[in-house]
């Protein structure tokens, strides 16, 4: 896939670093500068939404890493924003006024990283039921930590994270 | 987070109501409801018939294949990304694939494209009839369902003869394909792509002049194209609105730049032109499909690489070195160099992209699946304030949501 140089000098202040992997191009900024290297990206032509998510590294620290995808229609190139959050209480700002759709992408990674957008209209569980306990995504979180709904033991698998 | 301490399911507050204190009725629609294609409630606020909010809630087909993949080597995912989009399989096969092999640094051969570029078309085709069917059976005209069944069971005849399954093919594979096409499924495509033309007439004679189907889907559900590319629409949502976006033609990939094809664009921004942009698009898609079997190269269609793909069989007996990648590959997989890709194709209901992120080991650490459906499904709300209660049926059928994609 073809990509021509992307970021612009209105970027440049808030980078942290970047670089190209795999033909994509990336951008990290500080979390507290990520909303307005959203808002410049977005005035820069980025007007589409890719997705919103979040990669788990543990045992490493910063152990939460953020990702946000956006496009450019017109000039067909696509950057990516990262940003790190600590393990302990990740937090973020919202972006889900500059990019609407991002409404549900930030519910989703609450819901199953267990991050905490500020500012965010709504976070509430999205994908698990609002009584979930635990953030299945997380890498802490075993597979097969659930067992079926309405089975013997179903009243057993709160405790499942916690045997991890 | 502390809003887990509250009761199970959706607290629904009081509707606000409008300005002279009449309250609005909220009503549940789903999740068993047979229009909402899988299991998609809304909690919807209605002022007498018209809808003056309309709040999707989602979740039940919730598989949790995200997790699945991290717990899978890069080989055994392909066999999970078919089951998101369940109407679209070998499309996501192909974003995860080109994923993969991106991270892996690898090109598949010129036909394994070409075999990847007609399972995608034929799976849009069949993907689009399930919309056509469904949708206008939603809407009272249940003849054309039988029609679109009929040329869909074609389709999945012909994946079971390619890959022996008919819906969850696994065909399209990091590096290659699972197996070559065979001398029969090239004549059943040659067969599909001369009769489909007159099958999508057909479907047209039921659909496009029917009073019903017209008075149901015309200036239903408007959506302006600045209003779908700001709240993350894709696929047919934007060129329904007269977009010409098409990951096809603008990010082309698997070689579909070599192709003659036309981004099929409609005005109109409503329903029925969401239908036509639907239809125009098989068309256009047969058109692919005749292109691609008359210039299908010859050749091999695996990658040459020993590291990714096993050896052929006939090595094993002779060869030490063939027995040592064999069970490498079998016992612990490959591992891509640490990094992370992002791959978008267009499937049949827009941007369907996979992003993976590796830690250099043989396990993916992260794998997330963009899917068009998430992202469509959030303009139901928008498409959907200020129309009547009977037109939500419409508006959900031409979201052509795929349940287990929002989900996953």
């Amino acid at each position: 896939m073809s990509k021509k140089k992307a970021t612009k000098s209105t970027l440049e202040p808030l980078t942290v670093a970047r670089g190209v992997g795999a033909g994509d191009d990336w951008v990290t900024v500080e979390v507290g500068d990520l909303r307005e290297a959203m808002a410049t990206l977005k005035s820069d032509g980025y007007k589409a939404y890719g997705f919103v998510t979040c990669v788990d590294h543990l045992p490493a620290e910063p152990r939460f890493e953020l990702i946000y995808q956006v496009r450019d229609m017109d000039r067909k190139r696509q950057m990516r924003v990262r940003t790190f959050l600590p393990a302990d209480q990740p937090s973020a700002p919202t972006v889900s006024d500059i990019y609407p759709p991002a409404n549900w992408d930030e519910r989703e990674t609450f819901d199953l990283f267990g991050i905490d957008f500020e500012g965010h209209p709504d976070l509430t569980r999205i994908l698990l039921p609002d009584d979930w306990v635990g953030h299945p995504l997380r890498r802490d979180y075993p597979v097969g930590g659930e067992t079926v709904d309405f089975s013997e033991d179903h009243a057993t698998w709160q405790t499942a994270p916690e045997r991890a | 987070m502390e809003a887990l301490a509250t009761p199970k399911g959706i607290i629904i507050t009081r509707s606000p109501g409008d300005a002279a204190g009449q309250q609005w009725l909220t009503v549940n629609f789903g999740p068993q409801h047979p229009s909402t294609h899988g299991v998609l409630r809304l909690i919807v606020d209605l002022d007498g018939e018209i809808i003056r909010a309309a709040k999707p809630v989602i979740g039940y087909l919730h598989t949790g294949i995200e997790k699945q993949m991290e717990a899978l080597r890069y080989q055994q995912g392909v066999v999970v990304t078919d089951r998101h989009d369940y109407l679209s399989p070998p499309i996501n096969n192909l974003a995860y694939a080109l994923a993969v092999e991106r991270l892996m640094g690898v090109e598949a051969t010129p036909r394994a494209q070409a075999l990847r570029v007609i399972m995608c078309e034929l799976t849009r085709i069949s993907s689009h009839l399930v919309y056509l069917g469904t949708s206008s059976l939603e809407l009272g005209a249940l003849t054309a369902f039988f029609y679109c069944m009929r040329e869909r069971d074609t389709i999945l005849t012909m994946n079971e003869e390619i890959s022996g399954f008919r819906m969850h093919t696994s065909y399209i594979r990091p590096g290659g394909l699972m197996a070559d096409s065979t001398p029969r499924w090239l004549d059943m495509l040659d067969q599909f792509v001369t009769t489909m033309p007159a099958h999508i007439d057909q479907y047209e004679e039921l659909l496009t002049q029917n009073p019903i189907w017209r008075s149901r889907t015309i200036g239903v559900g408007i959506l302006s194209a600045a209003d779908a590319v700001e709240y993350g629409g894709s696929g047919p949502m934007v060129r329904g609105s007269g977009l010409a976006w098409d990951l096809r033609k603008d990010e082309p990939y698997s070689g579909y730049e070599k192709y003659d094809f036309e981004v099929v664009t409609e005005q109109a921004c409503d329903c029925y032109a969401r239908y036509k942009v639907r239809v125009r698009e098989m068309r256009e898609s047969v058109k692919i499909l005749r292109q691609a079997l008359d210039t299908l190269p010859d050749g091999p269609i695996n990658v040459d690489d020993r590291k990714m793909l096993p050896p052929p069989r006939e090595e094993l007996d002779t060869s030490m070195e063939a027995v040592i990648h064999h069970f490498k590959l079998f016992t612990e997989g490959y591992s891509p160099p640490a990094g992370d890709v992002y791959q978008a194709v267009e499937s049949a209901r827009g941007e369907n992209g996979c992003y993976i992120v590796s830690d250099g080991t043989h396990k993916p650490r992260r794998v997330k699946f963009r899917s068009a459906s998430f992202n469509n499904l959030q303009l139901v709300e928008r498409m959907s304030v200020g129309s009547m209660i009977a037109d939500l049926i419409a508006i959900i059928g031409t979201a052509d949501t795929v349940l287990g994609d929002v989900d996953r």
